[in-house]
């Protein structure tokens, strides 16, 4: 009873008797009225903080110092390339990138191939997938902290269990660096066989049977037929998962801090830095202007290939 | 997901043994390390020191998840974290179904230039938005408040939400939209009373996804809220640390009781989850 007082009331107010014709008219209005909260927020949020980012690189702005915003030019992009702390901690954000993403898809593929077979119950199988992807960040860094931890790890437990003396992880730049890279392949492997074995379950198995008449081995079947097939779901992934890796904070922040110096530190961890512990808002806007451009880099690569599949 | 049950000519091998192994090596990887938490949780301090290490607890105790709430007010952290979450995924869903809805039904001139701009802006890396934000939520005075993590949350899954509602929008056929507004329905009213019940599932879906995010996040977490008060969980997590001390079992025991509700959130809703993830909210 009440829908339909409403719906003539609202009849009277919004809609005039020719109500086809006014919704011809109103698609642009609607439109612009559906799309406006996403812009304002978009806008909001990247938009203007992008233009901020950028103007504020150009300032000398030290909360701390309490001057005001002095502009001094490229001085702070001056001071980054003379920065040896700038320089390494991009370099260990490239190479955690350059060694977390193949390594994901690698431990990925192979945690897909295995999820594949023809289990009789499946939820095991996809929780076992999913748990890692759902585990915070900040806690599989903490959680792997604990498994490398030097005399109570498990990692060294095992290690010992197997006639290998066990290590100090953290005391060692190059182990603190390979427990991280560890660390971030399995937290992100989980997420890559979610989408390789989606992958895998839309390839038809009349496929593999007409390879089978004809001979092919596994091998060959796997090379020809299942990876040309999966590229596609295996491309956007892998941005993903660049552009991700290329903002890597959380699991050296808890399990390193960064140390032992800034061995560990990556970009991210040394604009928070800047930022939020030195407050020097200049120079650490210089530093984001970096990740910016290093991350668009990547998303054009994405934004052509979506278009050349269009 | 689950058809692929019969024994059948196996899609890569078959065999009773291998499926034995593929199945451990899958649940030793996925669960072997929050078992180990729960299992660190569970023992003494003494326990935990003794060498060769113990893998199960001998004599379990729930102590440590006494001190865990004791030494650090950590339902407050799970309170905050919650509403944090909660809030955000709430106006993610409000305003993705509304842009979704616009893309996928209407007719408009630049759809393929906004569906460009929404994919350009979910790869967006929201590091780079510390400074400005810091910045912004400093002059607004919105530093520790929920609203200096609601509001960029909220940006963070949207455009993921976006593309996902806009393909679960076109998959609803017209006529019935065309029907309720013939009975007199807007298409507002068509939009929150036809489309939005049947792509329930869909935007169930990307709250999932959005409130998992949001529950992850660290980053801004940290640099935001710094009164404990207001610390989210994964942030709050780090006071248990002592300048020199690290207790280790009272730490997992609050992990463990951080990982138990998005676990919980994953076991009921896997198969909707798995769908969700691989359909088009494609982020790591």
């Amino acid at each position: 009873m009440t829908t339909s007082t409403l719906t003539t009331t609202q009849r009277i107010e919004k809609e005039p008797p020719a109500w086809t014709r006014m919704l011809d008219l109103s698609d642009r209005a609607l439109a612009v009225l559906l799309l406006a909260p996403a812009a304002i927020l978009l806008s909001l949020i990247i938009v203007y903080p992008v233009a901020r980012l950028a103007y504020t690189s150009f300032f000398s702005l030290s909360l701390t110092s309490g001057l005001p915003a002095e502009f001094v030019g490229l001085e702070n992009y001056q001071l980054m390339i003379e920065d040896p702390v700038f320089w390494e901690t991009t370099w260990n954000t490239v190479l955690i990138t350059l060694i977390t993403v193949p390594g994901a898809l690698v431990v990925g593929m192979g945690l897909a191939l295995l999820a594949n077979l023809p289990f009789r119950t499946q939820w095991p199988v996809r929780l076992s997938l999913l748990i890692p992807w759902a585990l915070p960040l900040s806690f599989a860094g903490l959680i792997f902290a604990w498994f490398f931890h030097s005399e109570y790890g498990v990692v060294n437990d095992v290690l010992n269990r197997f006639g290998i003396e066990g290590v100090i992880w953290f005391n060692s730049p190059d182990l603190a660096f390979a427990a991280i890279c560890l660390t971030i392949i399995w937290k992100t492997s989980s997420f890559m066989a979610l989408i390789i074995l989606a992958g895998l379950q839309t390839i038809p198995r009349s496929l593999y049977e007409a390879a089978d008449v004809d001979g092919a081995g596994r091998l060959r079947q796997f090379f020809e037929i299942t990876l040309p097939l999966l590229k596609p779901a295996i491309v956007v992934a892998l941005i993903f998962r660049t552009i991700t890796a290329l903002q890597t904070f959380d699991i050296p922040y808890m399990m390193t801090g960064g140390g032992p110096g800034t061995s560990t530190a990556t970009l991210a961890m040394y604009i928070h830095q800047n930022t939020v512990s030195f407050l020097d808002l200049g120079y650490g806007s210089a530093l984001a202007v970096v990740m910016f451009l290093l991350s668009m880099c990547v998303t054009v690569v994405y934004l052509r290939i979506i278009r050349t599949k269009e | 997901m689950s058809h692929v049950t019969a024994e059948g000519p196996a899609s890569f091998f078959s065999g009773k043994p291998l499926r034995f192994i593929a199945a451990t090596i899958l649940l030793v990887n996925g669960m072997f390390p929050a078992l180990w938490i729960l299992f660190t949780s569970l023992k003494t301090e003494a326990e935990l020191t003794v060498k060769p290490i113990t893998w199960f607890p001998h004599a379990p105790t729930v102590a440590n998840y006494m001190q865990a709430f004791s030494d650090q007010p950590l339902h407050i952290f799970l309170f905050n974290s919650f509403m944090v979450a909660l809030l955000s995924t709430c106006t993610t869903l409000l305003v993705s179904v509304l842009a979704a809805y616009a893309l996928a039904r209407l007719n408009l001139k630049y759809r393929g230039l906004i569906l460009s701009a929404i994919i350009a802006v979910s790869t967006f890396p929201l590091v780079t938005l510390l400074v400005p934000l810091f910045e912004i939520m400093r002059a607004l005075n919105l530093l520790n408040t929920w609203i200096a993590l609601i509001l960029p949350y909220t940006v963070l899954s949207l455009p993921v939400c976006t593309l996902m509602l806009v393909s679960f929008f076109e998959g609803i056929p017209r006529d019935l939209e065309n029907a309720a507004m013939i009975d007199g329905c807007t298409r507002l009213g068509a939009l929150f009373k036809v489309v939005v019940p049947l792509c329930a599932p869909g935007v169930f879906t990307a709250g999932i996804l959005a409130f998992v995010n949001a529950w992850d996040e660290f980053l801004l977490a940290l640099s935001f809220n710094s009164n404990p008060a207001l610390r989210t969980l994964p942030v709050g997590i780090q006071l248990y640390q002592g300048e020199f001390a690290f207790p280790w079992p009272v730490i997992s025991a609050a992990l463990v009781v951080g990982i138990v509700p998005v676990a919980i959130l994953i076991v009921i809703f896997q198969e909707r989850v798995v769908s969700g993830l691989t359909a088009g909210g494609i982020k790591g």
